[in-house]
């Protein structure tokens, strides 16, 4: 199977950018350098092709009590307007995907969800919301950037000129129009940073990629790759599909057991309640190496010479300059400040247990 | 289009040999190399006096983004290492002819480097895309 594009492949060509496959997708993995581009997010703004995403609506009467039976957030904390995280769990408590719910309405919800996972989402719809719920794959059509940064405000003013604009709130969205077409315009991303996730039909997506790519120049706007946006989630601390989430791991263990808090039933409600309450046999650690290595995804995770786990994401970090990692290891055997050695190459490398986040949702708007 | 120096010879797999004598050369990683991976931030260097054959892992360059090993042009003994790149590992994007050696290569056998391409064979190997 061939890979596919999305409908800016040819601006990411024109921009030089270096394209790789990524879950069925070819995608620019950088631009020029991934700690240029990490940069730019973090002290003015960056610009994200996400297209691959998926987004599913599911509509109808019964589908918030639908939802809420796959999900263990309470659904009541939504209103019109507003987004919230969450999973979808399977029996055993493991995690199906993760995701996005956008409320749109009473009776609609827009879930954008990871592109590898959108299939298997849709099945898992499909099977388990049987009344008065319609569930639709819209990802064909939908076309999704985003601006992330302190800066984004600054720009995507001049580009969509909507009142509700200035007063948006985090986890908030609108939807705005452009060239006479409608654009969700969110207040949500997965860089750590303020800034917006824009989502629309495909025909417009190149034009409104170009026109906040020139809105950004004065603003040292850049575009940039999965590369940079692997290592800003990574800072943060942001769980990624396929890596710390899995459909064997939870989401107690997977590092994102706040989105625990439901009082309705839900799949697997009781491991997930017994896990919170007792602990889960996993939990995430975030390392920072003491040396000048790299921990990269699998690399084992020694203590008192025990392999205790293993690396589910590192990498370089462009802020702290070091190697940094989350790593899923058996829980209650080490603590912040504690040391562990990762192997490397048949080596191991002094890494020191650190508090979560390495870096901590900024959110300023310039 | 990258740097390839004439006085280099260079393997398909984007090392460079400066050969300074019948039995010595220093070696790295070339320019094109460098721009793929852009951004190095960490170089495993070899030990000092271990002997290498022509073709074996000797090295590993880290990106952000992508570990890649570098593969001796030569057989031979390692005599030397560049310290400076345990902490400016940039040095290899910014100056990988020069400042950005990784390590100096005691030859064990000169027809060896009959093997490797010079420079107007490496620019047609990298222009292929290889």
């Amino acid at each position: 199977m061939t890979a596919q594009r999305t409908f800016l492949y040819e601006d990411h060509i024109k921009l030089g950018a270096r394209m790789v496959e990524f879950a069925g997708w070819e995608l620019p993995v950088m631009y020029t350098s991934i700690i240029d581009e990490h940069m730019a997010v973090r002290q003015s703004a960056g610009i994200f092709d996400v297209s691959h995403m998926g987004e599913i609506v599911a509509k109808g009467r019964g589908a918030k009590a639908a939802l809420q039976r796959l999900i263990p957030t309470d659904m009541g904390r939504l209103e019109k307007g507003k987004s919230m995280y969450t999973c979808f769990l399977n029996e055993q408590g493991g995690i199906i995907d993760d995701l996005f719910i956008f409320m749109l309405s009473d009776n609609e919800y827009y879930l954008v969800v990871n592109a590898g996972t959108t299939e298997k989402d849709v099945e898992w719809l499909t099977l388990n919301c049987k009344t008065n719920v319609a569930i639709q794959d819209v990802s064909g059509v939908t076309s999704k950037i985003d601006l992330q940064g302190p800066q984004s405000y600054n720009i995507l003013k001049k580009i969509i000129k909507d009142d509700r604009l200035e007063g948006l709130q985090r986890f908030y969205f609108f939807t705005g129009t452009y060239k006479g077409e409608p654009v969700l315009v969110s207040q949500t991303g997965y860089t750590g940073e303020f800034g917006y996730e824009l989502f629309c039909i495909n025909n417009i997506i190149s034009r409104l990629w170009n026109d906040i790519l020139d809105a950004g120049k004065e603003y040292g706007l850049k575009p940039a790759g999965l590369g940079a946006r692997d290592t800003l989630r990574l800072e943060s601390c942001y769980s990624l599909y396929g890596h710390e989430l899995s459909e064997t791991i939870s989401p107690i263990e997977g590092g994102i057991g706040f989105v625990v808090n439901a009082t309705s039933d839900y799949i697997a409600k009781d491991i997930i309640e017994d896990q919170k309450k007792n602990g889960a046999p996993r939990e995430i650690l975030c390392l920072e190496m003491m040396d000048k290595t790299i921990p990269r995804s699998d690399y084992p995770v020694v203590y008192n010479k025990q392999d205790i786990g293993a690396i589910t994401s590192g990498g370089f970090s462009p802020l702290l300059k070091k190697g940094i990692a989350m790593a899923l290891v058996k829980r209650g055997l080490v603590t912040i400040h504690d040391e562990v050695s990762v192997g490397i190459r048949g080596k191991q490398s002094p890494a020191k247990v650190v508090a979560r986040p390495f870096y901590k949702y900024n959110g300023k708007r310039l | 289009m990258s740097n390839i120096p004439e006085n280099l010879k260079y393997t398909k797999t984007h090392e460079w040999i400066d050969v300074q004598d019948t039995y010595a050369g220093v070696c790295g990683i070339t320019d094109h190399a460098q721009e793929m991976l852009t951004d190095i931030v960490f170089v495993e260097l070899p030990e000092v006096g271990i002997e290498v054959k022509a073709g074996e892992q000797v090295a590993v360059v880290e990106s952000v983004k992508a570990v890649s090993d570098v593969y001796a042009p030569i057989s031979g003994r390692i005599t030397e290492v560049n310290k400076l790149l345990e902490d400016k590992p940039e040095l290899l994007n910014s100056d990988p002819y020069g400042e950005g050696w990784i390590y100096k290569i005691d030859i064990k056998d000169k027809y060896e480097l009959d093997e490797l391409m010079d420079a107007a064979a490496y620019a047609e190997h990298v222009a292929q895309g290889e």
